[in-house]
């Protein structure tokens, strides 16, 4: 695509340059060379070059906030994502937070004959069926696991508490041993070529598979797949968030209610973008916060369509302003009162633990809250948490 | 943007390369690569000839980045970055392929050889793009030194650089310098007295013009770098005003508490107020103010009464001295192993059982006995037990032999020999006399009836099981020589203890940032190479901090400490290294992991516009690149050996040809 | 497998293991020509990125060199560079490949019979093992 055509395609022509989106803009507040009016209008003036080597085009968090106010509907996250592949094209692909490990691994993954290991950490705990017309998509985790050791993070601490979830519910899901990336990280940083080859092996094993659902317990992986995959590849099932199947069994009454034992808990709840302003799930979250006994919900001063980004997206850009804003949400959490921050997205959660481990006590102290995602949450209501929440 | 336009340039190094290496192939590839301007192969790139085909095509063609491929970087990068230099770009503009040590003399096949050329010199070609010129900062020196530490080492550093005019700050904890040697009786093998040495130098110490002593003090604080040390100094207070004291003693006569002397290693009490030993320098009187009772109760006095200098001041407190120097020299020495925690060995269980130094005050003429070798009941002994390496070459406690134990042991042997006319016993791994005199010495002492058994002593027990050994204390050991156990019966034991880290080592280690090996001594920059200097530029080590050593090796440390002071303030800058870690402020969120992963402190979190970032002492990278690694977010790069450069090459290297 | 020669790339620290390399060829030992050479100044420079980008390109084997745990130029850089790689060593488990593929050595400067014994133990290895599962992603790219 060229930049005429990604004007074309994402409504850009109609922009009114009203700079809404920059007022709401997160990423602008703090860093003052950001302004996706003036992104818009570069384009507009057919400034190419000064779109696409600027590093700041990266630094958009596609968090959706600025379409929501925009009143000609222009699609800047998508406009950003396109521009970014033409970026890619030039040598650019911003600052890789993590080294950028991350997106070299999805680009390792391309490779045709792989043969992962990335079902080691599966014990005699979780059950799991070859036969089964459910498949849950494990994502990311277990490559995240050495990566995000020091800010005490497990990812598969989510996906063991989800496959527990999902048998307590009487699903014991398939799980594909040689599943690659999703390619969100790919196709949101302008890297279409490594994005398509993903989706084409990914969509290749599910055909194989056959299953008619599949659940994801990664808000990046289940949009992916709900809103990009069909663009690319021929994909003929159901998918859902976990959350969104858990809301479901809650309100069907379904035995799971009844398991949910108490925790007496203040909890805020953070509506990761992906989830929220992409995918519109804002209630399933926390319809099941408030079916778990003693569990009190406090929202933060932005939530729901308001509520603010963790302050990175696909590994990229994570600077001064990601860390600033994180801060910020940070604080909105800690000013709720609440004993713990509730996340449904385990970037969400890398992105809060990591700038709880900052040093800035004496200057301008990083509010401190223990995040756990949803699912770990659920996990201990049932009685099913171990550890793996806990870790620390 | 600016065009590159390299040169390269392949060299023969006559048939060690070209011999193997197809060069003219590799040189015409070389040109066809982009950016490549000019493309030559010469017989010795290092000549000067060679070196004027750079510079010439420098200022002819304009080339700005330049690759040579000939031998090994280690070699003669030097060599082409000056040239590069001279003619008139920035010297880091440079890259160099090894053509010869990696690649023809290590290659015999004349295709792969050149294959392999190619490839180095393509990586080469595509990382040079890459290079920023870098600026080589030079910064001045203070031409001072500090000292820390007053014993022999302390004092010989001080007095060499002292001597060659330049200003030292001497400082030691204790009221007086001297340190262990001045506790000592006499040396070994020459057997000449300790003070008779020592004490000229002290008092040479004491009055030197360039010398400003600080005893009964502490380095507290130390900042900076190489050239700029800013040292924070605590000048203990001693309730006593230096400049009135006269050193007369009459106050320490007067006061009626007495503590044990830990010059006399508590076989003699010393005043509360006290002046170490006859010789101190300063002679000045400290008051102990842990035990004073008119500091801790209000009452006495005493002291004040009998000083006719009216010197006595109890309100003095602690004072903070901020010093900057160039240079630090560390002379903290050792502490001795305490032998109780080998049960077995009875010292303090046993009113016999002595360690090196205790008996070392017996046998002094100043000390508490006057020179006499005695028992605790005030006999003298018959028998004497010397038992070796009590500490120190034992995985237990220091795998490290602790090197004087064995001649002290034999000094001892002599000593009570000739004191005392008592059977001497000599319980020992091994002999290790290996400085100079020192096998003599042990031969005169195997002849002076000295009996060496061979053999770890295993415990040391009043539990006699014959008469002979009834009020005796029973020494047993295996004799591997004999191959048995034997016990003997002896009325003093001599523990040779380990010589082992200062307790607070780990504490001046991390004040001043110098490392520690596992052993606990102070780390030196290379172990044959670098001996007193420490990794850390500007800080020498001299001395038993170091590792046990005996005097005549801790003075030429010292010695050579104070050489390489003494040539760092002659030449009067230092010289920073250019390609070291820089930190993008607007990237960084100063989460502190450059902190902790930086082993000489470079990085330190600050707060800039009220942002916590990341800052670099550019004086203090040594641009080892961890923090470029661990740096979560992409903030620091290193300069020269950036993500970028690294990859270009590793690109570079995985493309085919 | 025949006919296959593997490539490898060694990230060798200019104090040790690079030196080392410089005495094998002093000292005229023999090798194969399968390996090229990146100098970084110290071992705990090494960016796991490198070695990823490296298998990116269709390398057979990576080698990590550098001095050993108490030589360090930079008091503890390889120890830092042990840390680096057990965890990439996990991801690269998780991703399927060989062990045997990344391979970390202490090489001092004075250990130039070293140096040229790890790489022909390398190169065999890798021989016998064939070639890198990222290859042929590579070979689709090109």
């Amino acid at each position: 695509m060229n930049l005429e055509d990604i004007i074309k395609d994402t409504n850009t022509y109609y922009c009114l340059e009203c700079g809404k989106c920059t007022s709401v803009c997160p990423v602008a507040r703090y860093d003052k060379c950001f302004s996706p009016r003036m992104i818009i209008e570069n384009a507009l003036l057919g400034f190419e070059d000064e779109l696409v080597l600027d590093r700041e085009l990266f630094s958009c968090l596609t968090c959706y906030m600025c379409q929501s106010e925009c009143p000609s509907d222009v699609d800047f996250p998508v406009f950003v994502r396109e521009a970014r592949s033409l970026a890619q094209g030039k040598g650019q692909h911003g600052i890789c937070a993590h080294s950028g490990q991350l997106q070299s691994l999805a680009r390792l993954m391309t490779s045709p004959n792989l043969k992962q290991k990335r079902l080691e950490w599966l014990s005699q705990e979780h059950r799991v069926s070859e036969k089964s017309d459910v498949l849950f998509w494990v994502g990311c985790a277990p490559y995240f696991e050495p990566i995000f050791e020091d800010i005490g993070f497990s990812a598969l601490g989510i996906t063991k508490a989800s496959l527990k979830i999902l048998n307590s519910l009487g699903i014991e899901p398939k799980l594909l041993p040689n599943e690659r990336c999703c390619g969100h990280d790919a196709l949101w940083t302008g890297d279409v070529d490594t994005f398509k080859k993903l989706a084409e092996y990914n969509a290749a094993q599910i055909k194989e598979a056959g299953v008619k659902k599949i659940v994801f317990a990664c808000p990046e992986g289940y949009r992916t797949f709900k809103l990009d995959y069909p663009d690319y590849v021929d994909l003929d099932c159901e998918v859902q968030h976990i959350s969104e199947l858990l809301a479901e069994k809650i309100a069907e009454n379904s035995h799971l209610s009844g398991k949910l034992m108490e925790i007496k808990k203040k909890v805020t709840y953070q509506d990761p973008c992906r989830l929220g302003r992409h995918l519109g799930v804002y209630d399933a979250p926390r319809k099941i916060l408030e079916a778990i006994p003693g569990i009190e919900l406090v929202e933060m001063k932005h939530s729901g369509l308001e509520a603010i980004c963790c302050g990175t997206s696909a590994f990229t850009n994570c600077d001064s302003y990601s860390n600033a804003l994180r801060a910020e949400r940070l604080s909105e959490a800690v000013e709720t009162g609440a004993e713990l921050l509730i996340t449904a997205c385990p970037k969400c959660q890398t992105h809060f633990r990591c700038a709880q481990v900052d040093k800035g006590e004496e200057h301008r102290p990083t509010p401190k809250i223990e995040v756990i995602d949803l699912i770990n949450l659920v996990a201990d209501a049932i009685g099913e948490g171990g550890k793996s929440s806990k870790k620390k | 943007m600016e065009e590159i336009r390299t040169g390269v340039y392949i060299c023969h190094c006559g048939l060690n390369i070209a011999g193997v290496v197809d060069v003219e192939e590799v040189a015409k590839y070389a040109g066809q690569l982009p950016g490549v301007v000019v493309s030559r192969e010469y017989r010795y790139m290092c000549s000067d000839p060679g070196q004027d085909l750079i510079k010439d095509d420098i200022k002819e063609l304009g080339v700005n980045r330049v690759v040579v491929a000939s031998c090994s970087p280690r070699m003669h990068e030097p060599t082409f970055r000056k040239a590069v230099e001279d003619g008139g770009l920035n010297p880091y503009l440079y890259e160099h392929a090894n053509i010869r040590e990696h690649c023809s003399w290590v290659h015999d096949d004349k295709e792969l050889a050149t294959n392999k050329a190619k490839d180095l010199v393509r990586a080469a070609v595509r990382r040079v793009c890459r290079h920023e010129p870098l600026v080589v900062r030079e910064a001045p020196f203070t031409p001072s030194v500090l000292v820390i530490g007053g014993g022999i080492a302390g004092m010989q550093a001080a007095l060499d650089i002292a001597n060659g005019h330049q200003k030292v700050y001497l400082v030691e904890r204790d009221p007086s310098i001297g340190g262990h040697m001045a506790q000592l009786d006499r040396t070994f093998p020459t057997l000449d007295c300790s003070e008779c040495i020592l004490t000229p130098k002290m008092s040479d110490v004491g009055h030197h013009p360039f010398i400003e002593l600080h005893t009964y003090s502490e380095v507290e604080e130390v900042s900076g770098s190489i050239g700029s040390f800013k040292v924070k100094i605590r000048k203990k207070a001693r309730y006593v005003d230096e400049s009135k004291c006269v050193g007369c003693g009459d106050c320490e006569e007067k006061c009626p508490w007495k503590v044990p002397s830990e010059y006399e290693m508590g076989l003699a009490k010393r005043g509360v107020i006290y002046i170490p030993f006859a010789q101190a320098i300063p002679n000045v009187a400290t008051i102990d103010g842990e035990h004073c009772v008119y500091l801790q109760k209000g009452k006495c006095r005493a002291c004040e009464k009998a000083c006719e200098a009216g010197a006595i001041d109890f309100e003095q407190k602690d004072e903070i001295i901020e010093v900057e120097v160039g240079a630090i020299i560390v002379a903290t020495g050792y502490d001795q192993f305490d032998p109780a925690v080998i049960s077995q060995y009875g010292y303090r269980r046993f009113d016999n059982v002595l360690t090196g130094l205790e008996f070392e005050r017996l046998t002094c003429a100043a000390g508490p006995t006057e020179g006499k070798i005695l028992l605790k009941d005030g006999r003298e002994p018959e028998s004497v037990a010397l038992v070796h390496c009590v500490g120190s070459r034992d995985q237990n406690y220091h795998e490290y032999c602790s090197r004087v134990c064995c001649m002290y042991a034999l000094k001892y042997a002599h000593l009570a020999k000739e004191l005392t006319k008592a059977d001497v016993y000599q319980f020992y791994i091994d002999m290790r006399c290996f400085g100079e005199g020192y096998e003599e010495f042990y031969n005169r002492l195997s002849e002076e009836g000295v009996n060496f058994i061979r053999g770890k002593v295993a415990k040391i027990t009043d539990d006699a099981v014959t008469d002979e050994e009834k009020g005796k204390l029973v020494v047993v050991s295996e004799d591997t020589l004999l191959g048995k156990l034997i016990r003997v019966p002896v009325d003093m034991v001599i523990l040779c203890s380990a010589l082992q880290p200062r307790a607070d080592a780990e504490n001046v280690g991390k004040i001043l940032n110098i490392n520690r090996r596992a052993d606990g001594f102070f780390l030196e920059r290379h172990v044959k190479l670098d001996p007193v200097a420490t990794p850390t530029d500007g800080i020498f080590i001299a001395g038993c901090c170091e590792a046990p050593r005996d005097i005549p090796d801790t003075v030429a440390q010292a010695e050579a400490t104070a050489a390489k002071a003494l040539s760092l303030i002659s030449r009067g800058t230092v010289t920073l290294e250019a390609a070291i870690s820089t930190v993008d402020e607007s990237i960084c969120h100063g989460c502190g992991r450059c902190e902790e992963v930086c082993p000489f402190s470079a990085p330190s979190i600050v707060s800039k516009n009220g942002v916590m970032v990341s800052e670099i002492n550019e004086a203090l990278c040594k641009g080892c690149g961890a923090c470029a690694v661990i740096c979560p977010t992409g903030a620091v790069t290193i300069k020269h050996f950036t993500q970028d450069e690294i990859l270009a090459q590793v690109d570079a290297l995985t493309e085919a040809r | 497998m025949a006919g296959f020669e593997p490539q490898i790339i060694a990230f060798c620290c200019n104090w040790c293991t690079y030196a080392a390399a410089d005495l094998a060829g002093t000292s005229r030992m023999q090798y194969p020509a399968n390996v090229r050479i990146v100098r970084v100044m110290c071992s705990g420079m090494v960016n796991p990125l490198y070695v990823l980008k490296a298998f990116e390109g269709g390398v057979d084997g990576v080698l990590i060199a550098g001095c050993h745990l108490t030589d360090c130029h930079y008091i503890d850089g390889p120890t830092k560079c042990d840390a680096m790689v057990d965890k990439l060593r996990e991801m690269l488990h998780v991703l399927g490949l060989e062990d045997e593929r990344l391979r970390r050595e202490m090489v001092a400067a004075s250990e130039g019979v070293l140096f040229a014994r790890v790489i022909k133990e390398m190169v065999e290895q890798l021989k016998k093992i064939g070639p890198s599962p990222f290859k042929a992603r590579t070979e689709a790219l090109a």
